[in-house]
């Protein structure tokens, strides 16, 4: 039988009265597996194990429904292992690495942040910002449009202006948000989000977290900012790979 | 600002636009031990070839020299062209107060929604879809076109 695993937590908190329910359909209970005062959470796998969206929320609810017992080291989605005893097992021999991670996590929550421009907002800011560009725009308008040749050149430099804008509104983020949080854990690079951001936040500080993003959204109107949180914190179960502690 | 809960409560309706924003920490982030085996999830590793090759393709560039064309400059921006690119000192402790309010309000939600966990029942059925259709029904520029609509 496989062994799915969703985070490991400490032994004795509560998470749960009744027992979680876990992925699949219908969704397999939660169980734990002890070791070495550390509790692994986990359920059978249904066969076939995909990433349905009912089983990404079902891992998702588990982990944050732990959370709300104490600290968490969430599971990536799909983790198995060939029985409880191999779980039990992998908890005893790393059992300090474990722990210790899971109180640097006590009492902290994840918090992504991620933003995208709005295209006209930007764009209307490059014009009024930078005269040169303006120029263009205003020769190529007169001239009708121009050539097929001169709109392609004329938008190559836009592109660059908003990339530009892109990194600069994300090093603000950054900058801005940083200091109120533990650490720090950037999304994959060039992706969707000009701005993906994953913030280690304490219980104590969410608040002025919170008001800072707001100052943010408030001082850049073209950038549209998106907060999810509190999560479990998957993005800093490890430690940070430039050796900043959560 | 837009702070999602990250639990959808049940039923409602949204589905699963938050479940899009933390898919990839929850598929490509968290604890990996390496004594375990990690589900084959064929079709996810697409997502992250989701990349935003946009800005540096034809299209977006003849995309972008037309919005330009397009856009009145005159004619009053939503928003003031002279805002400075970041607001110094005193506008931003002026604006405090009414950032507050408004992010008490912010962070309230994220706390109920932290503790609604418990009631988020079933509900899903009929609406099935595996995660890796989603971003493609999101994708098609929604991002970009819903603002410049």
């Amino acid at each position: 039988m496989t062994t799915y695993v969703y985070a490991i937590v400490p032994d004795g908190s509560r998470v749960e009265d009744e027992p979680l329910r876990g992925i699949g359909d219908p969704p397999r209970p939660v169980r734990t597996v002890t070791a070495d005062g550390l509790a692994a959470l986990v359920s059978d796998c249904p066969p076939q194990l995909r990433a349905k969206r009912r089983d990404l929320l079902a891992h998702q609810a588990v982990l944050a429904r732990a959370g709300t017992a104490g600290p968490v080291l969430p599971m990536r989605f799909g983790s198995l292992s060939e029985s409880d005893e191999a779980v039990r097992a992998v908890l005893a021999e790393r059992a300090g690495h474990y722990r210790e991670r899971l109180a640097a996590l006590d009492g902290r929550a994840e918090y992504n942040v991620k933003g995208a421009h709005r295209e006209e907002e930007v764009l209307r800011r490059i014009l009024a910002e930078e005269p040169e560009i303006r120029a263009l725009n205003d020769a190529r308008r007169a001239a009708g449009g121009g050539s097929y040749q001169d709109r392609l050149q004329f938008g190559e430099r836009i592109a660059r202006a908003v990339r530009e804008r892109e990194v600069r509104d994300a090093r603000g983020v950054r900058e801005r948000l940083g200091p109120l949080a533990e650490a720090q854990h950037d999304g994959p690079a060039g992706a969707k989000w000009p701005v993906d951001v994953s913030f280690l936040v304490a219980a104590g500080s969410v608040e002025a977290f919170l008001e800072a993003v707001g100052g943010l959204v408030k001082d850049h109107p073209h950038l549209e900012l998106r907060v999810t949180g509190p999560l479990p914190p998957y993005s800093f179960a490890e430690e940070a790979p430039d050796g900043t502690r959560a | 600002m837009t702070v999602v809960p990250a639990q959808q409560p049940a039923g409602g309706g949204g589905g699963s636009s938050g479940l899009y924003d933390v898919l990839e920490l929850i598929l490509d982030r968290g604890l990996v031990i390496d004594a375990f085996v990690r589900v084959s999830l064929v079709g996810i590793e697409i997502l992250k070839v989701d990349v935003r090759v946009v800005v540096a393709s034809v299209d977006t560039y003849l995309r972008f020299a037309e919005a330009c064309g397009r856009l009145d400059l005159d004619a009053g921006p939503r928003h003031s062209p002279g805002l400075p690119e970041l607001v110094g000192e005193a506008t931003e402790s002026g604006a405090r107060g009414k950032t507050k309010g408004a992010l008490s309000g912010a962070a309230q939600t994220v706390a109920d929604a932290f503790h609604q966990v418990r009631g988020d029942k079933d509900d899903q059925d009929g609406k099935e879809g595996s995660a890796e259709e989603k971003p493609v029904a999101r994708r098609g520029g929604t991002r970009r076109k819903e603002e410049s609509g």
